[in-house]
């Protein structure tokens, strides 16, 4: 009897030991789970400019295992993931235009990363389909509130759309927005650098001086979040926030005289020429901190070229040899490690070389730098077409827009083998938002191949279009496109006509004119991928899991702007003023006309003047009278006057009288 | 249409509020009352700061250098970023015609990058409008409107005010495209002043006519100062020839002289801020409205409305939380301002008095829950070793583990 009651307690106490165990264990993996880890990608470009590509992702477990409490991951983040169940969300703020021809458009980051001029939002809810639209523009707030921008105005459902396949596929819980003339400045950096555990104040990210990055020709910031979480089927990874900053710097700070054998050569940089700062050690809360220095293919080509042509004896590749210093050019840091692109289409693979930011320290800063010692002239790889978008057309009635293609040299070399087949077609998918006030008249839809006119039918295979409704929605256009691949040019065309806005809807500087979004052109058989040497250690690193990555080129047109029929704005008033004066003139003089006594007024000025010249006659009247001694007359004056008037007038009054009577006398007879 | 859904809203609980009162007695209305006057006793617990600058295009620098110089003065003496309410009506920072990116200065020497690192702007671009304005200063928000773009300002609060763009006789131009009116200032302010969003309130207004832009206020508690007089032009303080446009209105640029010699301990008052500026300096003469101010200029801090500086309060005993009425208590001991208020007072402090004694009559009857208690912890602390208490604990837990299991059997 007493046995079974201490088995029982026995039994209790191992559970409860065990069932804290656990719980302790789990709380520990889920701290272990968060993690952090920070990229900074450095190339050369063509045009004697630096790509700088920062890259930072933080990732927190699902939400179960530590409440809603993180230990790296930024709350507010994971906080807007709860409440507007977002699934996938990116927001970029751009400035400047990536210059498609000199910087490539073939590779991951010009595809991912180079972004439409101002403000560009998209995200996927997990809300009922029609909770989407309160969820965007609840979303829009908090984040206009988040970074310091009026991302507020894609709130009004004039600004955003709802795309269905031509963005990218999603399942009507899609809405995109853009503004395309939304500054960019330090305000918007400040939060998106305080979302990073260790702010700009360690790590990679402290290179991040405003001034030096405001001064390069694009910069580009970007925040992208995925999330697992109301998944169901899916392996839950919890949400994972990937930040990334693109900038094109100037690589020269200071401006000397250049000799002409210089000027051949490419400027030599580093990072203090570039940011004016260095890297004094890793982000210790980052799991992984390196650097990367990529150089594509076209410039190893034309160094692997040079290093035959120079040292014919010594044999080797630019990969694996003394990697610090090569005869193209030298590091001033040993790279950890080299890696070399696994496949590529040409021969010359692309070369990235890794740095441990880790082992240095205030003492011992890191300071990359490139030293070039021979000219080299090379060109990056481009997106099989080269897309640009035009305004036609002239004054402020109607216009047409029109998005042309050029075929690049790669496209001639990807497809060389296939042109021999005869239905080798090219995909190419449009995606573009229209303001409401520019009517696009989609009936007029033309498409020139190799500048001749084509049936709509044979060159379109796939095409969605939902008119802007004035004041309610934009107009969006979403084509698959599939051109032949031999050609070497084509354009589509569209008409519309310029509409009018309410006074009210007019922004303070509309003389400026109006824009039009940015259209995204992608080619969806192509993808833009760098597979690097298969290394175990590869998968930690996420920005080469980014280039791995199976995604298609993407690139993204000019904006357009419009001009509209703006009113003049100080018209009403000169309007007002005008027409106030003109009757101001009329009535005046009507009045004056009207009530105005001519002959009363002239009396009276007679009298004065009569006043004014009586006086000294009066004067010696008066004295005269005192002299006689009798009362001064002058008073009577007035009243003979006047009773010189009222007989005059009776006068009158018998004179018409008379003939009044004199009427009546012979009319009556 | 929203703002007259919010006005049609508005004169509905109007009304509700009308039947409310009427069915309600004469005491309710007596109780009301009497929250108001305490409304105006409550301490200054916090400070604001909305900080304006209303033009845009390039030429207009001085006017965003003039708002940031302000913006970093008050951030300087303590006031944190979610507490200010930053709006630039344009980009001049990263505005294409800028030689230095991302960098706004305020003084042709360049020493003082005013953009900073971190700077925080609310409203910005386009959304830099009247109807903005006046939503911030009211509270009059959609509801989707995140917590950094409102004022969330209480009846304790101090707030700056400072507005600086074009204008002229009672106006302040927006945007080169809207006014804001004195009449819509002073309407603003009495709806602050009657939702309780403020204690005081400074207005500064750097235009030309500056002072008409605050003829109309009315409410208790707001002081105004404004560059210059009706008739007058405010003037820029000088061009800057590599930014190649003028940096700074004079106004500001002696205000800030004034506010560099001080640190957040410095005592200097409102009248010595006020006193500083010289007509021959500023070629307009600074005007200031007192009238609706109750305190004496100089014995007012410019700390209490440019920095964040808390008065403290001595209590006594400790970890018991000052509950607001015997705040108002304290305040007694500080110059009364005016005979009509002190009756107010009293009546205030007796019903103090009143909800003490209430207080006392209830410990009285939980008295003998708490003497047992208060025993207990006699006990407690009598016994020196905390760890063989611990350890007899222990020692006991089985046996009682085991009676209560046995018991449960």
């Amino acid at each position: 009897m007493a046995v079974l009651p201490f088995r029982r307690v026995f039994v209790f106490f191992f559970i409860l030991c065990f069932s804290l165990f656990y719980a302790s264990v789990a709380l520990g993996s889920g701290i272990d789970d968060e993690e952090f880890s920070e990229e900074l990608l450095l190339r050369p470009l063509p045009d004697r400019k630096v790509l700088s590509h920062f890259q930072f992702r933080s990732r927190a477990p699902p939400n179960s295992s530590n409440g809603r409490h993180h230990h790296l991951f930024p709350k507010a983040i994971s906080q807007l993931v709860q409440k507007f169940r977002l699934k996938e969300m990116e927001l970029s703020f751009t400035q400047g235009r990536w210059n498609y021809d000199l910087w490539g458009g073939f590779d991951p980051i010009s595809s991912n990363n180079a972004k439409p001029p101002g403000v560009e939002l998209w995200a996927v809810f997990d809300v009922p389909q029609h909770h989407v639209d309160s969820s965007w523009k609840n979303l829009t707030h908090a984040l206009s509130g988040l970074f310091c921008a009026s991302i507020n105005f894609l709130e009004s459902s004039t600004t955003y759309s709802a795309p269905d396949w031509g963005f990218r596929p999603a399942s009507g819980r899609l809405r995109y927005g853009t503004l395309p003339r939304e500054a960019v400045c330090t305000e918007n950096l400040t939060p998106w650098l305080k979302l990073l555990p260790c702010r700009d104040k360690a790590g990679v990210a402290a290179l991040m001086d405003r001034p030096s990055i405001y001064k390069g020709f694009y910069h580009s910031q970007r925040l992208h979040l995925t999330s697992t979480e109301f998944d169901s089927d899916d392996v839950d990874s919890g949400i994972v926030l990937e930040q990334t900053l693109t900038v094109v710097l100037q690589t020269n700070g200071k401006k000397a005289v250049l000799t002409s054998q210089e000027t051949k050569l490419q400027p030599s940089w580093s990072l203090t020429t570039m940011f004016g700062r260095k890297i004094n050690g890793r982000c210790v809360l980052a799991k992984s901190s390196n650097v990367y220095l990529q150089l594509d293919r076209g410039l190893v080509a034309v160094l692997n070229n040079l290093q035959k042509e120079n040292e014919i004896s010594a044999p080797g590749n630019l990969a694996y040899e003394a990697s610090r210093s090569n005869h193209g050019f030298e590091l001033s840091v040993k790279p950890d490690r080299v890696l070399e692109e696994a496949e590529s289409q040409g021969k010359n693979p692309s070369v990235l070389y890794e740095f441990a930011v880790g082992k240095y320290s205030n003492s011992e800063s890191f300071d990359l730098g490139l030293t070039w010692k021979l000219p080299v002239v090379w060109s990056c790889q481009q997106a099989p077409l080269s897309a640009s978008r035009f305004l036609m057309g002239s004054g402020n009635e109607r216009g047409a827009i029109a998005i042309s293609w050029k075929s690049s040299q790669l496209s001639q070399q990807l497809l060389h083998p296939d042109v021999i087949e005869e239905n080798c077609k090219l995909q190419v998918n449009v995606f573009q938002v229209v303001p409401w006030y520019i009517k696009v008249y989609y009936h007029t839809l033309q498409v020139f191949v190799d500048e001749r006119l084509e049936a709509v039918s044979d060159i379109v295979e796939k095409i969605r279009v939902s008119p802007s409704e004035d004041k309610v929605s934009p107009g969006v256009m979403e084509m698959i496109l599939k051109f032949p691949c031999g050609m070497k040019s084509a354009a589509i065309t569209l008409e519309f006509d310029k509409g009018f806005l309410h006074i009210d809807e007019y922004p303070p500087d509309a003389n400026q004119g109006f824009d039009i979004p940015s259209a995204l052109i992608s080619y969806p058989n192509f993808h833009a991928s760098i597979q690097f040497v298969e290394d175990k250690s590869l998968d930690k690193s996420p920005i080469l899991a980014k280039f791995q990555e199976k995604s298609s080129v993407r690139s993204y047109t000019e904006v357009l702007l419009v001009p509209l029929t703006t009113p003049d704005f100080s018209m009403p008033y000169n309007v007002i003023t005008i027409t106030c004066t003109v009757f101001a003139l009329y009535f005046g003089s009507l009045l004056n006309v009207l009530r105005r006594r001519v002959g009363e007024e002239e009396r009276l000025l007679k009298s004065k003047a009569a006043k004014k010249t009586g006086q000294l006659p009066q004067l010696l009247l008066k004295l005269s009278a005192k002299l006689r001694g009798r009362s001064l007359e002058t008073p009577q004056s007035s009243s003979t006057s006047s009773s010189f008037v009222s007989s005059k007038l009776i006068l009158k009054v018998i004179l018409v009288a008379g003939l009044a009577v004199a009427w009546q006398f012979y009319f009556a007879s | 249409m929203h703002c007259k859904m919010c006005t049609l809203f508005d004169s509905m609980a109007v009304l509700m509020l009308f039947l409310v009162l009427g069915s309600s007695n004469f005491g309710n209305c007596m109780a009301s009352s009497s929250l108001l006057s305490s409304s105006e006793s409550t301490m200054h617990t916090n400070n604001w700061a909305v900080l304006v600058c209303t033009s845009r295009f390039w030429f207009n620098y001085r006017h965003m250098a003039n708002t940031l110089s302000l913006y970093r003065t008050v951030k300087r003496l303590g006031i944190p970023d979610e507490r200010i309410i930053l709006m630039l009506a344009d980009d001049m920072a990263c505005n294409a015609r800028n030689k230095y990116p991302a960098q706004v200065f305020n003084n042709e020497n360049h020493k003082l990058n005013l953009y900073g690192d971190n700077v925080e702007v609310d409203y910005r671009g386009y959304e830099v409008t009247v109807e903005n304005f006046l939503r911030v200063l009211t509270g009059r928000h959609e509801t989707a409107v995140p917590r950094s773009k409102r004022l969330l300002s209480d009846e304790g609060s101090h707030i700056l005010l400072y507005m600086t763009g074009h204008g002229g006789d009672e106006f302040l131009k927006f945007q080169d495209s809207e006014e804001l009116q004195s009449h819509d200032l002073a309407d603003a302010v009495k709806q602050m002043k009657e939702k309780h969003r403020f204690k005081e309130l400074l207005i500064m207004v750097d235009t030309c006519q500056a002072s008409t832009l605050f003829s109309q206020l009315q409410s208790p508690g707001v002081l105004a100062i404004g560059s210059s007089m009706k008739g007058e032009n405010s003037y820029s303080h000088h061009l800057d020839s590599d930014v190649g446009v003028s940096v700074v209105d004079r106004f500001t640029f002696y205000t800030l002289a004034f506010f560099e010699r001080l640190n957040m301990y410095d005592n200097a008052s409102l009248s010595s801020l006020f006193n500083s500026y010289d007509p021959s300096m500023l070629m307009s003469t600074a005007h200031y409205r007192t009238d609706l101010y109750q305190r004496r200029l100089d014995e007012v801090p410019v700390t209490n409305f440019f920095g964040s500086v808390m008065e403290t309060i001595h209590t006594d005993s400790a970890y018991r939380a000052l509950p607001r009425r015997s705040s108002a208590g304290v305040e007694v001991k500080m110059p009364s301002e005016q005979s009509a208020h002190n009756n107010e007072r009293e009546m205030l402090i007796d019903s103090n008095i009143a909800n003490q004694s209430s207080g006392f009559k209830t410990e009285d009857q939980k008295g003998v829950l708490t003497r047992l208690w208060d025993t207990f912890g006699d006990r407690i602390e009598k016994i020196e070793d905390v760890d063989s208490f611990v350890s007899y604990g222990l020692f006991m837990m089985p046996p009682i583990l085991l009676l209560f299991s046995w018991l449960s059997w």
